[in-house]
């Protein structure tokens, strides 16, 4: 049996001193043991955490130019690319085990997420969000305000993470360090190792720049140790479900600038223009992937498809070219360990949709054959938006007509967040329109939903620039 | 009103005579080949339900045990009807609906159906509520079936009163709600009477009564002899409390044996009922832990969540029940509910929650909850 040690923790080197103890939870399926090690903290603690990582900042990072940091982030994602790197290699071994997602997907993701974070992406968020990114360094010129302008990120930022997708706490650590903030990030029990290696990707890479970072875990509810660091930092980054990031933001003195990212769905669009035999194929399997990257947990994922009617190919038709689709896709990419409840829900639903099939109805069920692996099921557009299970359950609604959608949507408007359209005929452009007016934070093409670019403002949000402040002198008169 | 057919008066006879053998009888042949009746008679008469079990290969005559019948998951109920003679329906219940109100699932019974129900709610709680034959006043902490006509707990608890309770019994949940002032004159009543109590009705209204007992400061020492049952779990209409916790008040408050407290777990979709055995082993004097108990009628397997198979003694899995008594809907029932065999019957945990931190996807459950609380 092999046996692995992980932290579930990550520190500047002048912590290390201040753990008193560790505490040890241990996952493990057959082959594999993990002993992730968790130090026990307190309100003290975070005190010297806060002020330590403050005065590394000030010490290197705060005047670090923009152009070694992204060499130094560019660096990071390179290493994580490369199917050798231990510490990938690492990882896929140990979110497998806590998430239950199979190790498939984790490395579709961590490639995904990579690929999108090298140099040149890093460029271009800098260029969109901040215009000339020497902002960052010093006084620029700007020609609008015929003057010099500075920005500066806040000193400290204090990130708590609630879900078990890796991308988002490395995604905040890159967003940190480009705006020359410290960060200390509170991963959640789903998934707390994938922060702390990353960082020491940083480590060998950067030391200093490492020292500037810091990942925490315990479990929610630590009233004192969350005040504590909430009433230490200059901005917070919240994300998580509706409820818990409410409560967290009641804990959050005003003054401090928060950013929130909750919980939220995606969905489907594709036009009749596109039901067509020609990209059938192609079509169903970028479906098929929208609804199997991370087994459709992350808010990227859709729940529901809508296929409009009146094409070549039949909605129903589409539908098992997606089966075939998520089926060779399950072969590739396993869907991962769900729970119990998970399990039922998916069979009752199932049956509800078989029943609804056998007595007559406009439905149609397909699945994989005996576990909960994946589920379509189809119906004529009921007018309203039904959330999916998840897990690989997806629901396409055929509709007479993609202008149909919208009221539907209204309803669920702050909760929207990624759509995939192809319509292919000129009614794209006013549709687009109409979801960009409800609320949708990004509009993208089937197959891509899970892979957002570096420069998307995260659910509607710049997440460079919301976090600067800037300084501006005017020339004297 | 025209009776059943005479196929279906055939088979209820033999089921109830089955099931007025009692809850000791040893007969798994003959509960083996009743299964096979009941199965055969609804594959034939449920059209839907036929087709169901075409498409899995399953026909009468291929099977030749109760287990290879299949099962129908509860949720289906809420979208259509199951019943062997639906022109001859006299009765619909419903479940409570936990989730979405509209979403509920309705369980059609006929003349025949409500017989064989009556028969197992005789004879179980015959056995596992008042093992020593003792007559009691049966105060019941729910509407009466007149105001909850859909409510199936209803009309058991009032069968067990007409049945088993003294003419003073009497059901506590009126127009107004739930009536405590006169729950307490009578539990007041019985202290001074001597006359034991039979206090039943949803587990959650206990708690509540609980809390108003120990906010008034008030505490009974009801006669021995005097016992509860509770059924049917919290659903956050009061606090959460364990089992422990739940006898614990039960004794602290009403003055009730730990042995007398009786929880029994029904459901809509089955027509008997899963009491737990302490009282009846206290009675018996068998040092045993209460656990639900199958009465011989009915069988309940444990299947994987993933793959619906059945799992070994003691691993944590969905429970599936099968009952006799369904014949006037479907045998075979597939609930959400997690539980393990264990000893001479099995647990029950409820409804299988969400483990752990998952995704950042809005879930079905956080947008229930989050309609439900704006």
């Amino acid at each position: 049996m092999e046996h692995i040690e992980v932290e579930a923790y990550y520190l500047p080197s002048q912590l290390k001193g201040h753990i008193k103890r560790l505490r040890t939870e241990v996952y493990g399926e057959g082959e594999v043991r993990i002993d992730l090690k968790i130090p026990s903290i307190d309100d003290t603690f975070i005190k010297i955490l806060t002020q330590q990582i403050r005065k590394n900042r000030e010490q290197y990072l705060a005047h670090l130019p923009i152009e070694k940091i992204v060499h130094v982030l560019d660096e990071a994602s390179r290493r994580w690319l490369d199917k050798d790197y231990p510490l990938r290699r690492l990882a896929l071994k140990t979110i497998p085990l806590i998430t239950g997602f199979s190790p498939e997907v984790v490395e579709a993701s961590i490639d995904a997420e990579m690929e999108s974070s090298l140099r040149e992406d890093m460029w271009r968020v800098l260029s969109l969000e901040i215009g000339n990114p020497l902002y960052l360094d010093d006084f620029q010129y700007s020609p609008h305000l015929d003057g010099y302008s500075r920005a500066f990120g806040p000193e400290l930022i204090v990130s708590i993470f609630s879900e078990n997708i890796p991308a988002l706490p490395h995604l905040l650590f890159m967003r940190s360090a480009l705006v020359k903030s410290a960060c200390i990030g509170k991963v959640a029990r789903g998934e707390p190792t994938f922060a702390p290696l990353y960082l020491k990707t940083i480590e060998e890479i950067d030391p200093k720049m490492a020292q500037c970072m810091a990942v925490l875990y315990w479990q929610g509810g630590e009233e004192e140790i969350e005040a504590t660091l909430f009433g230490q930092a200059d901005a917070v980054v919240l994300f998580g479900g509706v409820e818990t990031c409410r409560s967290l933001l009641e804990k959050i003195p005003r003054r401090i600038k928060t950013l929130v990212h909750g919980h939220r769905l995606g969905f489907g669009v594709i036009g009749r223009k596109r039901m067509n035999h020609q990209e059938l194929e192609r079509l169903a399997e970028e479906v098929a992937l929208d609804c199997s990257m991370f087994d459709q947990q992350a808010c990227l994922a859709p729940h529901v498809y809508y296929l409009e009617e009146d094409g070549v190919v039949s909605p129903k038709e589409f539908c098992q070219a997606i089966a075939v689709a998520m089926e060779r896709l399950n072969q590739r990419m396993p869907r991962g360990r769900i729970s119990s409840g998970e399990a039922s829900t998916i069979h009752q639903l199932r049956a509800v949709y078989e029943f609804r099939e056998l007595k007559g109805e406009d439905v149609l069920m397909l699945a994989s054959s005996s576990r909960t692996d994946w589920t379509i099921v189809y119906e004529k557009d009921p007018g309203t938006f039904s959330p999916s299970p998840l897990n690989r359950f997806i629901r396409i609604y055929g509709v007479e007509d993609i202008f149909q959608i919208p009221p539907a949507l209204k309803p669920i408007n702050f909760f929207l967040q990624n759509a995939a359209v192809a319509i292919g005929d000129d009614r794209e452009n006013e549709f687009i329109r109409i979801l960009g007016e409800l609320g949708v934070a990004r509009i993208t093409s089937p197959g891509k939903m899970s892979i957002p670019s570096m420069m998307w403002h995260h659910d509607g949000i710049s997440p460079l620039s919301s976090l600067l402040r800037w300084c501006d002198i005017e020339k004297k008169g | 009103m025209t009776e059943l057919p005479k196929e279906v008066l055939a088979l209820d006879q033999k089921i109830i005579n089955f099931i007025r053998k009692g809850v000791d009888q040893q007969d798994p042949e003959g509960f083996n080949k009743l299964a096979l009746e009941v199965f055969a008679l609804q594959f034939k008469s449920i059209s839907l339900y036929r087709r169901y079990c075409e498409k899995r290969g399953i026909k009468p005559e291929k099977i030749s045990s109760w287990e290879d019948v299949p099962a129908l998951p509860t949720d289906v109920f809420k979208v259509m009807e199951f019943s062997m003679v639906p022109s001859k329906r006299v009765r619909t219940f419903m479940t409570s609906g936990t989730t979405n109100p509209e979403e509920r699932g309705k369980v059609g019974y006929d003349e025949g159906g409500l017989r064989l129900m009556d028969a197992t709610i005789e004879e179980a709680a015959a056995s596992f509520l008042f093992p020593d034959g003792m007559k009691t006043k049966v105060l019941i902490i729910a509407p009466s079936p007149e105001m909850a006509p859909h409510m199936i707990m209803a009309y058991g608890m009032n069968h067990l009163k007409d049945y088993f309770g003294l003419p003073q019994s009497c059901f506590l949940v009126g127009r107004g709600g739930f009536e405590v002032e006169t729950l307490l004159k009578e539990l007041r009543s019985s202290e001074e009477e001597g006359t034991p109590v039979t206090l039943c009705g949803g587990s959650f209204g206990f708690v509540n009564f609980f809390d108003a007992c120990r906010e008034k400061g008030l505490r009974f020492k009801l006669p021995s002899s005097s016992r509860t049952l509770d059924a049917g779990g919290f659903k956050g209409r009061s606090r959460e409390v364990k089992r422990e916790e739940f006898v614990e008040e039960c004794g602290e408050i009403l003055g009730i044996k730990k042995e007398f407290s009786v929880n029994l777990l029904g459901m809509t979709e089955i027509s008997s009922q899963f009491y737990d055995s302490t009282l009846r082993n206290f009675h018996k004097g068998l040092p045993l832990p209460g656990v639900k108990i199958n009465p011989p009628w009915t069988r309940t397997v444990v299947v994987d969540p993933e793959t619906l198979k059945p799992l070994p003694n003691g691993e944590i899995g969905l429970l599936k029940h099968f009952d006799l008594a369904n014949r006037g809907h479907i045998l075979a029932i597939q609930t959400d509910d997690l539980g393990r065999k264990i000893g001479e019957g099995f647990e029950v945990f409820g409804r299988s929650k969400e483990g752990g931190a998952r995704g950042c996807s809005l879930t079905i459950d956080e947008m229930t909850r989050i309609e439900k609380g704006k």
